[in-house]
């Protein structure tokens, strides 16, 4: 039992980590945050699907170009619609991605309308029983993806030059600027990447459950308490801040309440604030006059 | 820029002959247009309360989407357990959402603001509706619940007309408190706040006070607007109060002008009217609205509020720096 729960939480919160980590990107380096991330989840999980069921493709070139397609997407936002208001005051920045969000739920509400679509499966081997857990292949494939991912992830901020230039401008901007760095290039691809993580997550998630155009509110939240949990701006911290996030809803789920499960995310938020309000790894904020 | 004493006794005709005028209206509807205009009523004060956070405080709340539903249902669960008639549960849907709004006032006092207030408040606004929800004995669960039928001065209560005045009447007090607070030196130092909190506490403000002011008289205009609301539907549910309310009020917010009470007014009315032509398509209002917020970040960041200021110093709002 608990064993089963471990496993079906950690699926669900390798989901989670990804759409935390892919708001943190965003978010340290624009200190923009994206109020639209959870549109941008479901966006790529509706491209994806349109790829395979519209145009017969197999699931991974589809989920291919639904990534690629994201990071267009994002990087345009970034330069068309974010750039802009650089100046402005922060609310600009958090209108603009809820507009932005906004605007691609109600196209995907055009072209799908209320209805609930189902993915095909995609890992249809058969489950393996190791006692009496159920190993499903959605999960393995799951936390496999994900894990991949963020070692890659990691390893190109440790070990590369790219993760020498993104530390450069987290520590400063202006003087990443100064040592030559294309700052405002460097937010657009944080943007793009961003899209691009989260837009891994939907397609992640989309054949395990139903795919609607109001799959993004969902995401958002459990994305921003993943974060809450982890502190606000940590790398590492959304990631640990999601896999949690994913047990926690499981255990209380299956141990106090199954209604639980949809509120886990909301409770969290407010326990962290109210007993630790920078999280786990979240630095103090100084406040300089 | 100083306003001639004729420009004030223009503009204080103006105020006052609109609602007037606007006293002839019903003679003029359809049942529809008129369920139309007490939209915009109740949008008023929802953009005028969303307006005192984000424009005249400028701090990201969310949570007022929340205090909406919690007025609504105040006033429904007032009428059906205490049995007190409609009007009388205006004021105390006000009230509680003051009392939200003291609660948001306090989370950002412990020095949690913009982003991180916003989605704490985010978080706060959906426990609630999963408590809407499952509290079914008390809120009717997502069925939602029913007002009790009555009859005040011989109007039925679900009479859109007779609403329409009552609507009307709260509206112009709401708006003309609001008015009044904002001229007022507390008024004025929620903008100090707005502008430099730090220069505000060291001219010796007390910034705390003045958060928490805005940040509940916000809420008890949120507030008598979720009272309104539940009168006006006939019935609340859960759903009306999820984040779509929330793109919807901020849109409001941006067209008419950010931190304008003038501005409230415009964008509520406009917003209210506009997505009824467009309603018939499904996913037509979102991209409606988003557009809209897109397009008027990029060409009109202060809203049409401050159109209307250059045309005319009639509409200058004296809160502003121009």
């Amino acid at each position: 039992m608990l064993m089963q729960l471990t496993l079906s939480g950690a699926s669900q919160g390798a989901i989670y980590a990804l759409v935390a980590l892919s708001l943190t990107v965003v978010y340290r380096s624009t200190t923009v945050v994206n109020f639209g991330h959870g549109d941008l989840v479901m966006s790529g999980a509706f491209v994806a699907y349109v790829l395979v069921v519209g145009l017969g493709l197999a699931f991974l070139p589809a989920a291919v170009i639904a990534v690629v397609a994201m990071f267009g997407l994002g990087v345009c936002f970034s330069r068309a619609l974010i750039r802009p208001i650089r100046g402005g005051p922060h609310i600009g920045f958090a209108l603009m991605s809820i507009a932005l969000g906004y605007t691609l739920r109600g196209i995907a509400r055009t072209v799908w309308g209320r209805e609930v679509l189902p993915m095909p499966r995609v890992f249809d081997i058969d489950p393996i029983f190791l006692g009496d857990v159920v190993l499903t292949g959605d999960a393995l494939f799951t936390i496999a993806t994900v894990a991949v991912l963020l070692a890659l992830f990691f390893a190109l901020l440790a070990f590369t030059d790219v993760g020498k230039m993104v530390q450069a401008v987290y520590q400063s901007e202006r003087g990443a600027r100064l040592v030559g760095i294309n700052v405002s290039r460097f937010h657009d691809l944080s943007w793009g990447t961003g899209a691009a993580l989260g837009a891994v997550g939907g397609i992640l998630i989309a054949p395990v459950s139903f795919l609607h155009p109001d799959l993004g509110a969902s995401f958002l939240i459990k994305g921003f308490a993943a974060m809450t949990l982890g502190g606000f701006g940590s790398l590492g911290g959304a990631v640990l801040g999601g896999v949690v996030l994913g047990l926690a809803e499981q255990y209380a789920g299956a141990y106090i309440d199954t209604a639980l499960i949809d509120i886990t995310a909301y409770l969290l938020i407010i326990l962290v604030l109210l007993v630790r309000p920078r999280g786990l790894f979240g630095r103090k904020a100084v406040v300089k006059v | 820029m100083s306003i001639s004493p004729a420009t004030l006794r223009l503009r204080t005709a103006l105020f006052w002959a609109l609602p007037v005028l606007a006293c002839a209206l019903p003679l003029a509807t359809n049942p529809y247009t008129q369920f139309v205009l007490n939209s915009m009523l109740i949008s008023t004060l929802l953009t005028l309360g969303f307006n005192m956070v984000i424009g005249s405080l400028g701090q990201l709340a969310f949570a007022n989407v929340a205090f909406f539903g919690l007025g609504a249902y105040a006033s429904v669960i007032a009428m059906n357990a205490l049995g007190l008639p409609w009007l009388a549960t205006i004021p105390l849907s006000g009230l509680v959402g003051a009392a939200g709004g003291f609660l948001a006032s306090a989370v950002a006092l412990r020095g949690i603001r913009l982003y991180y207030l916003a989605i704490v408040t985010l978080a706060f606004g959906e426990l609630l509706r999963w408590l809407y929800i499952h509290a079914d004995g008390l809120t009717g669960g997502t069925d939602g619940l029913a007002l009790p039928r009555e009859t005040f001065l011989g109007f039925r209560l679900g009479d859109d007309t007779a609403q329409f005045y009552v609507f009307l009447a709260v509206t112009v007090v709401l708006v003309k408190g609001t008015l009044n607070l904002l001229r007022s030196r507390l008024g004025r130092s929620i903008i100090a706040v707005r502008e430099n909190e730090i220069a505000t506490a060291s001219l010796g403000i007390p910034t705390a006070r003045v958060i928490v002011t805005a940040f509940m008289w916000s809420g008890f205009l949120v507030g008598v607007a979720g009272a309104l609301f539940a009168a006006h539907i006939g019935r609340v549910f859960p759903e009306s109060f999820g984040l779509t309310q929330l793109i919807v009020g901020f849109a409001m917010v941006l067209v008419g002008g950010t931190g304008s009470v003038l501005g409230s007014v415009l964008g509520a009315v406009l917003l209210t009217a506009l997505p009824e032509y467009v309603r018939a398509f499904p996913g037509m209002e979102e991209i409606f609205f988003g557009l809209v917020v897109i397009v008027v970040l990029l060409c009109l960041p202060q809203g049409l509020a401050s159109l209307l200021r250059r045309l005319s110093p009639v509409f200058l709002e004296r809160h502003f720096r121009e």
